[in-house]
């Protein structure tokens, strides 16, 4: 709210810097966010807090400014003498709904005549922001701003049967309000009627029908206080906030109801020439007073770890105009109408320790020693977290609201969860799956200029439980693309080109590290990966992830420059397969020996069934066994592959002669040709 | 001449070529010439017997001082020439250094994961349980559990993505608190982080989605004061030993009395600058006392036992400490950006 110092000045004395005031009001929890200069008036932005509704006004500034310049409030005495006839012969005001409309002042003025407002009115309106039209709707806003108090003109002999009904809507209603937009009403919606229709929606706008305008002579002001909940309701079903509706949502005074319409009547007079009728109709069936509110002294030093005596407290609060007495050692406040926001104990002390300042709270601790630790989820994180980094992956944290498109094309719509009012159309969900954001990573690298991309990301996925209800889980996810070299000047650069066994060799020194066995790799079909290069992921014959080659469809829709591999693990299933504590294997009393040999095999022999022979039929001599090379061509025939196999034959219970290792190389290589019509080179 | 003067001759001679020799097989042919069995100086030893009995022990001695002698100087030699065909060798294996190293590009931890990191390691020391919580939450837990009143503005002052009518993606990490006081006892300390949500348009300062952290702690005797210590202490563990905290009112439905906490701005020491707007503060977070309808309606007695809680955000952090100017660059991922941090 922008609040010109000149006006500020109407209502109280302060002979302090505007900078120093501002300090001030900001420390009192009642925000000058920026000074600026406005024509010849300074004029403060200031942050009022959605509890602070009595701060939207000079005159709630004013108040707030008191204690601490040490100076009183002027309120606003109109001293209106008013004409015969009186508003109540002209206008009679009935409120159906005294709980949403506590309270109407009408007061009529007649013979205005309409014009410009005065230039010091249009220059203090233009520098609260608001935009100067003619001299009586100036008014209205210029004793809003002020007093914190809407107002709304009528033109009196527009108003059918000279009555003026607040009620719900009828059903069926409509109004033309006065930004010209034709609004159906509903029957929960509160408005403004006279005899026939509704001239108003309550407290937001006023009707097109009823307007002042240039022939307008005699008007009604209305003066009312509005239920905060009920104008917020309407405001947000028909789209449409206003200066006054932003006020009763925040509350308004029920005690400035009156004051506020004199107020206007006043300036009616001065300005527009109007003759103001007799007495004023107050329609008042749900009037508020103020209330009483007990706090214990020591309670407010407990909250607030500060040792103030009860005196002390009482003359903070009464600073605050919240009058209060001390009976019994208890303080006793009577909070005055324009304070909604203190309903308790609580309150009170707020007030306590915001008058005595929150730089003088000390610096304390919590006494308890109790120790704090870590999520099981964040330890296991960290660890995967290092896992990843030392095989060369650059984390990455990427969006949890995504394009649905994506994640039906990654065949995850079923369970996605969609946004009721996404912000835009391309993030209208939450993702299910977190690889299409990294095949966007590296989409976006590429643009960038760098293909060479090797990244992970420890992230939730989000989903519709099959019972209907939601839920969320930690995934770990990696992509690689291009090579993984910083450099490798002369060397082979192929060695670290990403392709499926590089990216697999991540996801296998990851399980190694975390000391996860039972690990298998078996041929997958997954939307997002590549029909004959991808793999289920599986520990103990559970499928806990993906990985492959992302899938042609996918890398169109990323527009990928060349291939990109990726892997998909679920988190917490890795967090409960890795054994917390990784036992020791004594290291080897015996010297190992190494054999080579070349297996010639059906290209359809997986490795994984080599491999395994090999253990089996090599068991308690064979330690290890290892892939060195693969060969297909001429030289072996069609459809025939050559593996050359690297052994390492050890004993725990000797030192291995050649002659041991010879007879079981012959046994291993004869079960080989047996079961797998293996040729051995 | 005596036969001293003849053997200081020997010596001198000697000791030259030693001098001289270029190879270790040249050290080992004056070896042999001199000191072997028939070398000169073994020769000399054999004239002992010619001399007077008195001049015997005499020549002994300087016979036998100046076989050590050489001795010492082919060793040391030896050693030089070994050195020196070392040398050759070595030199000859020289790299240029200032070529680059090879290796393969290796990783780091996202920027604000390193930054949570280091929050996360001072609430732990500060005595508070991390724990996990949910981002899609219920309107319930991240509003009305929370003292939010129905259809009052502050609510507007989250806007909130929506999934169902009551479910919702939270729009801060205080939504966990309430899940966290139904399921423990006091003494509670503890401490959530996350993405959260609002319905914001993206700019280079403006987000639909953030990180935040909470924590909050319930006990007997919990004082306004213990939060601006903690809030001070975390300031100067995180920001530096000169780092001060300010307190000052503001509201949020779930704390009262409430408070924004600003800490000393870490650019200019608090002597005013661009990034603190000449205020010298920069605004860490939102904090207060639990309100007890909050600390009731999780079934805590909120005259036994009162506690505080604060969330901020973890952008800024980095934002401002590594003069990050674009909001945007933390979850768009751009390599060139990661690898600099």
């Amino acid at each position: 709210m922008k609040l010109p110092i000149g006006w500020l000045r109407e209502l109280i004395d302060f002979d302090c810097p505007p900078q120093v005031l501002a300090d001030k009001l900001t420390m009192a929890g009642l925000e000058v966010e920026e000074i600026a200069q406005v024509a010849d008036e300074i004029v403060f932005d200031v942050k009022v807090t959605p509890n602070r509704g009595d701060w939207l006004s000079v005159l709630g500034v004013a108040r707030e400014t008191a204690p601490p310049v040490g100076k009183a409030v002027r309120w606003p005495e109109p001293a209106v003498e008013g004409a015969k006839p009186s508003t109540s012969e002209h206008i009679s005001i009935d409120i159906e709904d005294p709980e949403l409309c506590g309270r109407y002042v009408g007061v009529v003025v007649r013979g205005v005549k309409i014009e410009h407002s005065p230039d010091w009115m249009q220059t203090r309106l233009i520098a609260a922001g608001m935009r100067p039209i003619n001299n009586i709707v100036d008014i209205t806003n210029y004793v809003m701003l002020e007093l914190g108090q809407p107002l709304h003109a009528f033109d009196l002999h527009l108003l059918h049967d000279g009555r003026i009904i607040v009620r719900k809507a009828r059903a069926g209603e409509k109004i033309t309000s006065l930004d010209g937009s034709a609004r159906e009403l509903t029957q929960d919606m509160l408005v403004i009627a006279d005899g026939d229709r509704p001239v108003a929606i309550a407290g937001i706008m006023g009707g097109l029908d009823s307007e002042i305008s240039a022939n307008t002579r005699d008007i009604l002001i209305e003066s009312a206080n509005f239920a905060g909940t009920s104008i917020r309701r309407t405001s947000k079903r028909l789209g449409l906030v206003t200066e006054s509706s932003y006020r009763f949502e925040r509350g308004v005074d029920p005690s400035i109801t009156l004051i506020a319409a004199l107020r206007a009547a006043e300036l009616l007079r001065d300005l527009a020439g109007g003759e103001v009728a007799e007495g004023v109709v107050d329609a008042r069936p749900a009037p508020v007073e103020p209330w009483r509110i007990k706090t214990r002294p020591q309670r407010a030093n407990a909250i607030l770890g500060i040792d103030l005596t009860p005196e002390v407290m009482l003359r903070h609060l009464n600073g605050l105009q919240i009058k209060t007495t001390l009976e019994d050692g208890v303080l006793v406040s009577i909070v005055p109408t324009f304070r909604p926001d203190i309903t308790a104990e609580i309150d009170i002390i707020e007030e306590i320790g915001r008058a005595s300042g929150y730089e003088n709270l000390p610096l304390t601790l919590p006494q308890s020693h109790k120790q704090g630790a870590d999520s099981p989820e964040g330890l296991f994180k960290d660890k995967v977290r290092g896992i990843l980094m030392s095989c060369g992956g650059q984390e990455v944290l990427t969006h949890s609201l995504v394009d649905s498109d994506m994640t039906e094309l990654a065949g995850r719509g079923d369970l996605m969860i969609r946004l009721h009012n996404p912000l835009t159309e391309d993030i209208d969900s939450m993702r299910a799956m977190l690889t299409p954001n990294l095949l966007g990573v590296i989409e976006r690298n590429q643009a960038y200029g760098c293909s060479d991309i090797c990244i992970f990301e420890l992230g939730k996925i989000y989903f519709r439980t099959p019972e209907g209800g939601y839920d969320e889980k930690l995934m770990i996810a990696g992509a690689v693309a291009g090579n993984m070299w910083r450099s490798a000047w002369s060397r082979p650069v192929e060695a670290l080109e990403s392709d499926f066994f590089l990216c697999k060799g991540v996801v296998e020194s990851l399980l190694d590290a975390l000391g996860i066995t039972d690990v298998e790799f078996v041929s997958a079909a997954d939307p997002v990966l590549h029909p004959t290069r991808s793999a289920n992921v599986l520990v103990g014959g559970v499928r806990i992830g993906i990985i492959g080659e992302a899938s042609p469809a996918f890398a169109e829709a990323f527009d990928l420059k060349g291939r990109a591999q990726v892997y998909e693990l679920d988190f917490g299933a890795l967090m409960r397969y890795a054994p917390e504590v990784l036992k020791y294997k004594a290291l080897p009393k015996y010297p190992a020996l190494h054999r080579h040999i070349a297996v010639v095999v059906s290209d359809d022999v997986k490795y994984e069934r080599l491999e395994s022979i090999i253990t089996e039929s090599g068991k308690g001599f064979i330690e290890s066994v290892e892939l060195l090379d693969v060969y297909k061509g001429e030289q072996i025939g069609p459809r025939k592959a050559s593996l050359t196999i690297s052994m390492v034959f050890r004993s725990h219970e000797k030192t291995l002669t050649d002659e041991e290792v010879n007879s079981v190389l012959d046994r291993v290589k004869k079960i080989l040709a047996d079961d797998l019509n293996a040729s051995i080179r | 001449m005596s036969e001293s003067d003849n053997l200081e001759e020997l010596g001198r001679e000697a000791i030259a070529r030693v001098a001289d020799a270029a190879k270790s097989s040249e050290l080992d042919a004056i070896d042999t010439q001199y000191l072997g069995r028939k070398g000169a100086l073994t020769l000399q030893l054999r004239k002992i017997g010619s001399l007077v009995p008195e001049q015997r022990k005499g020549f002994g001695q300087a016979v036998n001082d100046l076989k050590e002698e050489i001795q010492a100087a082919i060793r040391a030699r030896r050693e030089a020439i070994a050195g020196g065909e070392t040398d050759a060798r070595l030199a000859g294996e020289a790299l240029d250094v200032t070529m680059p190293g090879r290796f393969y590009q290796i990783g780091r931890p996202h920027i604000l994961a390193q930054t949570l990191s280091r929050i996360k390691d001072i609430f732990i020391r500060l005595g508070y349980d991390i724990v996990e919580s949910p981002e899609v939450e219920s309107y319930h837990y991240n509003f009305e559990a929370l003292n939010y009143p129905l259809d009052h503005p502050a609510i507007d002052e989250q806007m909130s993505f929506y999934v169902t009518e009551d479910r919702l993606l939270r729009t801060h990490t205080t939504a966990y608190q309430h899940r966290q006081m139904e399921k423990r006892k006091p003494p509670i300390m503890v401490c959530t982080m996350g993405k959260c949500y609002r319905v914001e348009a993206v700019d280079a300062t403006h987000g639909h989605t953030f990180h935040q952290v909470d924590c909050f702690c319930v006990d007997h005797g919990i004082t306004m004061a213990d939060l601006k210590g903690t809030l001070y202490q975390f300031a100067v563990e995180m920001f530096g030993p000169d780092t001060n905290v300010r307190f000052r009112p503001d509201f949020f439905p779930f704390v009262e009395p409430g408070a924004e906490v600003a800490v000393t701005c870490s650019i200019c020491a608090g002597k005013g600058c661009n990034v603190c707007k000449g205020s010298g503060w920069l605004e860490l977070a939102g904090a207060g006392m639990i309100h007890p309808n909050v600390l009731e309606g999780a079934g805590i007695d909120s005259e036994e036992y009162t506690g505080f809680a604060f969330g901020f955000g973890i952008e800024r952090m980095p934002m401002v400490q590594h003069g990050i100017d674009d909001l945007r660059l933390f979850l768009d991922n751009d390599l060139r950006f990661l690898r600099q941090l």
